[in-house]
């Protein structure tokens, strides 16, 4: 059964890790003498108190974690992180019930960027930070933040880096987790610098910048302004936010191999050139679409490219109001927010690769049609893929599509129309931001009933965990000893 | 730390991540089979590439340039000799290859070797052929590793219930002076292993690490309930490479049945070991076995390629009134299990091998390393440089790391147990025995 003593360890641990991230946000609150010092201040006492108890009520557990735990554990943190992130906003006030505040940093660590604040310009600074901050370390993921910095998790470490990171290959740059985790982490830290300087310059306050960069490179999509990046209305800004959103999208170990100059890893790379076609394919349809509108040439590209690239990275930042979009355009938007981006990156939706390998095996059983004799397998990097591996995508395409249905569904019966069922369940499970319907805005939220806060708040996180995690919890085999 | 490549990820290449691990070694695996890697990088923190190990190209990919180490143990020697030398060419700084031809452990073909790039050999039939013969040296002793030659050696006694010590403190059954032979440096009982201190007592069924110089070892087996026995006659079960291999030493000294159940084997049995008798016959077949005369042997050795023959062949010898018993046991689960149900020995190639080659990445002055069977603790020899910490005071003075101890000194050709009053100096050799949780604080004593 579950080795529940050094779960709990690992989870009063990482609470305390969190503790520290509100200390943090209570210091920044402190410093623009913001009204929601206190209310950091006391959560972070209250997850570093409770992160010590476990730890001392469990610090001479046994030490090793098999696979089930390693599913329990990674589900667990991910809820524990949301439920104490969720107190500053129930202890400031800012929220009328403590599912709002779950359910919006759920959504925050999930980088979904769904929000129940229709007006977050009437926020303090402190909880401006922090749901940028839940985006930013939710982005890279909570475990891979644990891997870097403690120790102790070098014992079970591959379980929960595997729960939490699954994908179809691991990202593993160095022989050593430790190693990996800590490489990934400096490549995201200083990309999120590089943004942060770039957009200061650009002309945006530091605190906005630093919010930004936090959700841009976690493709969460939070803002600290109602009309998200549109309200700079510069077109230097916007550009900078679609390079980093692109870039946010890519794996992150090919951005490794570029900084640290192994080009002939580089090559070949067949997930990294659909990314970049798709973008350049769904940029090119929208643009032609939107011409229609009446705007100038540029500032219509600027949209195509913008929205594309927020959709498929699924950071969900807005330019402008898709509610003028064509019908047609809000098919195609639908459409990427199902794609997402690249596997080893920050981003949500289905990913990169496993559509390429749905297509190609779409595309060679027509062929096996015609010679069923003959032998194709679907090679990806000039590899040729196994059996197992592309069914186990076509499987998780197939969950994928059946838990986004299931949740529409849940959601209609708590009072949603189909589009705005079908849209809120869609961006949750893909962690994007904007919907369809009456959730078309990201921070509309506040009108959704209770019930349905919930089963949004489900979809975000099996959605981030790639389904399987949170799925293995639920199925009876899995509390069978 | 080190960055270690293991070329093979079958069982001895299993066995030696699973040493390596956790002694913060970045280790690479390298194997063409991608079913045995993803078991490996499910369980342990290492980086895995598919391909094979002969390939210019998978060896680069891996940066092998940085290599240093190169541990070559797939099933094929060949293999494993060339992918030595490329390793070597492309950057490595040391190589070790499995080998399953003793041709190549022979002095005058050492500089051939060494010269194509390949600086280590480990043959693991032939370490546990001497492991075998080690152990019928030392009655009452289930396993034994010798230091220095032979100047001081751990032996590893299972306590039974006629031993005088039961029940005795430490302190009571050998008075802890300067003129010790003998120290119990280390217990498992329940399988967990402690380092005795001075009140703890002996139980039944401990298995005691016992390290002693030449002069200890009477006493020992006199303690612990074990009757002396010099082995006469000694049947072997299975003509396999380390049953031939023991054969070939032991028989000049002893009379030597070897059972084979392959009858064109037999025959070329006769030719490599002449002082033997070869016997063509099935080692289950109990009535053969008592025609051959198993109640009048002094040990029994089951080496045969089946685990489970050798397990259950080696009881029934034991029923059968033959006082040691040596099993090969090839799965490493059946080991614990094997200990318990009282045959004295368990032999098993792979773990021999990998504890020998995990000694080449210790610390250059380690000369010797073992990982001890039925404990998860080690045992190391170390060199003590001038100026090491350890030769700054009396050992109970320096802070020693509480989970390791100083078994044994070597100084000048005298060998002699340490105590909490021993003085180490430089030069000295020491033979330490430590539980794995405190080799890292180790080094920093020795170097």
């Amino acid at each position: 059964m579950l080795n529940r003593g050094f779960i709990i360890l690992i989870l009063g641990v990482l609470l305390i890790v969190e503790s520290f991230f509100l200390f943090v946000t209570a210091v920044v609150a402190k410093l623009y003498a913001s009204s929601d010092f206190s209310a950091f201040f006391i959560s972070g006492l209250i997850a570093f108190g409770v992160g010590l108890v476990a730890y001392f009520t469990s610090r001479n557990s046994k030490r090793v974690i098999y696979k089930r735990d390693g599913y329990f554990i990674v589900s667990m943190v991910w809820i524990v992180f949301s439920i104490f992130g969720a107190l500053p906003f129930v202890i400031s006030q800012h929220v009328p019930t403590f599912t709002d505040a779950f359910f919006e940093t759920m959504s925050g660590f999930t980088t979904t960027g769904i929000s129940v604040f229709s007006d977050v310009e009437s926020l303090p600074h402190g909880l401006l930070l922090w749901r940028s901050l839940t985006q930013w370390i939710g982005g890279m993921g909570i475990i891979v933040l644990s891997l870097a910095i403690l120790p102790f998790l070098n014992i079970g470490g591959m379980q929960l880096f595997a729960a939490e990171v699954p994908g179809i290959s691991h990202i593993k740059l160095t022989p050593k987790l430790k190693g990996t985790a800590i490489r990934l982490w400096l490549i995201y830290i200083g990309l999120t610098i590089l943004e942060i300087v770039l957009l200061w310059i650009s002309g945006m306050p530091i605190f906005d910048a630093v919010c930004h960069s936090f959700t841009t490179m976690s493709t969460g999509g939070f803002s600290t302004k109602n009309s998200s990046i549109g309200f700079y209305g510069s077109s230097y800004i916007q550009y900078i936010i679609i390079f980093f959103m692109v870039l946010s999208g890519t794996n992150l170990s090919l951005i490794y191999y570029f900084v640290t100059l192994k080009f002939e890893k580089l090559r070949r790379n067949e997930e990294f050139f659909f990314y970049i076609a798709f973008i350049l394919f769904f940029t090119f349809i929208m643009f032609v679409i939107l011409l229609q509108l009446p705007n100038s040439v540029e500032s219509t590209f600027r949209v195509a490219l913008f929205s594309t690239a927020s959709l498929l990275t699924t950071t969900g930042f807005v330019t402008f109001d898709y509610g003028l979009f064509p019908q047609f355009a809000l098919n195609l938007v639908f459409i990427m927010m199902f794609i997402g981006g690249s596997t080893g990156s920050t981003v949500g939706g289905i990913k990169v690769i496993r559509v390429v390998v749905v297509l190609k095996n779409i595309y060679y059983e027509l062929r096996r049609l015609v010679h069923p004799r003959a032998v194709i397998p679907i090679r990806i990097d000039k590899k040729s893929v196994s059996g197992a591996i592309v069914s186990n995508v076509l499987m998780f395409v197939t969950v994928y599509a059946l838990i986004f249905a299931v949740g529409a569904i849940a959601l209609t019966f708590f009072g949603m129309d189909f589009d705005t069922a079908v849209g809120a369940s869609l961006t949750s499970i893909s962690n994007v931001g904007p919907g369809l319907g009456d959730v078309m805005n990201p921070m509309s939220y506040c009108t959704v009933s209770i019930p349905a806060k919930w089963i949004l708040s489900t979809l975000m996180l099996v959605g981030r965990l790639e389904v399987f995690t949170v799925i293995a919890l639920l199925t009876p085999q899995f509390w069978r000893s | 730390m080190m960055r270690i490549f293991i070329g093979g990820a079958g069982a001895v290449g299993y066995q030696l991540t699973k040493m390596l691990v956790h002694d913060n070694h970045e280790i690479v695996v390298i194997d063409i089979d991608a079913d045995s890697l993803e078991a490996l990088a499910n369980s342990y923190d290492v980086l895995t590439v598919n391909g094979s190990i002969t390939s210019f190209s998978v060896l680069k990919g891996a940066g092998i340039k940085n290599a240093d180490l190169f541990v070559a143990v797939s099933r094929e020697l060949e293999t494993n000799i060339t992918a030595c030398i490329l390793a070597k060419r492309l950057g490595a700084q040391k190589t070790v290859a499995r080998i399953d031809n003793s041709e190549y452990l022979l002095p005058m073909n050492r500089s051939h070797c060494i010269s194509m790039g390949v600086d280590a050999l480990v043959y693991p039939q032939m370490l546990a052929a001497r492991e075998i013969v080690n152990l019928l040296a030392q009655t009452g002793t289930s396993e034994v590793f010798n230091f220095s030659q032979g100047m001081m050696s751990l032996y590893v006694i299972k306590l039974n219930e006629n031993a005088p010590i039961i029940n005795k403190s430490l302190n009571d059954a050998a008075h802890i002076d300067d003129s010790l032979l003998y120290r119990a440096v280390a217990i498992t009982r329940d399988g967990k292993t402690i380092i005795p201190r001075g009140n703890d007592t002996f139980q039944i069924g401990d298995v005691v690490y016992v390290i002693s110089n030449q002069k200890g070892i009477s006493k020992i087996t006199q303690y612990s309930g074990h009757q002396k026995l010099s082995p006469v006659n000694i049947m072997i079960l299975g003509g396999s490479r380390i049953g031939v291999r023991a054969a070939a030493v032991l028989e000049s000294t002893a009379n030597i049945k070897l059972i084979e159940i392959d009858k064109a084997k037999c025959f070329e049995l006769t030719d490599l070991l002449p002082d033997s008798l070869i016997i063509n016959g099935d080692g289950r077949d109990t009535e053969m076995l008592r025609q051959e005369g198993i109640e009048k042997m002094d040990a029994f050795i089951a080496v045969t390629g089946d685990s489970e023959t050798n397990i259950l062949t080696c009881l029934q010898a034991k029923t059968m009134g033959v006082r040691k018993t040596i099993a090969a046991v090839e799965s490493l689960d059946y080991i614990n299990l094997a200990e318990t149900v009282g045959i004295d020995a368990i032999i098993n190639k792979k773990l021999i091998a990998a504890s020998y080659i995990v000694r080449f990445t210790l610390n250059a002055d380690v000369t010797s390393f073992m990982s001890l069977t039925a404990s998860d603790a080690e045992v190391f020899e170390f060199i003590v440089r001038p100026g090491a910490k350890v030769t700054k005071g009396r050992l109970r003075d320096i802070n020693f790391p509480k989970d390791a101890i100083v078994g044994g000194v070597i100084r000048n050709k005298t060998a002699f147990i340490a105590t909490g009053n021993t003085h180490v100096k430089a030069n000295d050799r020491v033979v330490v025995f430590s539980l794995p949780s405190e080799v890292n604080k180790l080094a920093s004593f020795f170097n």
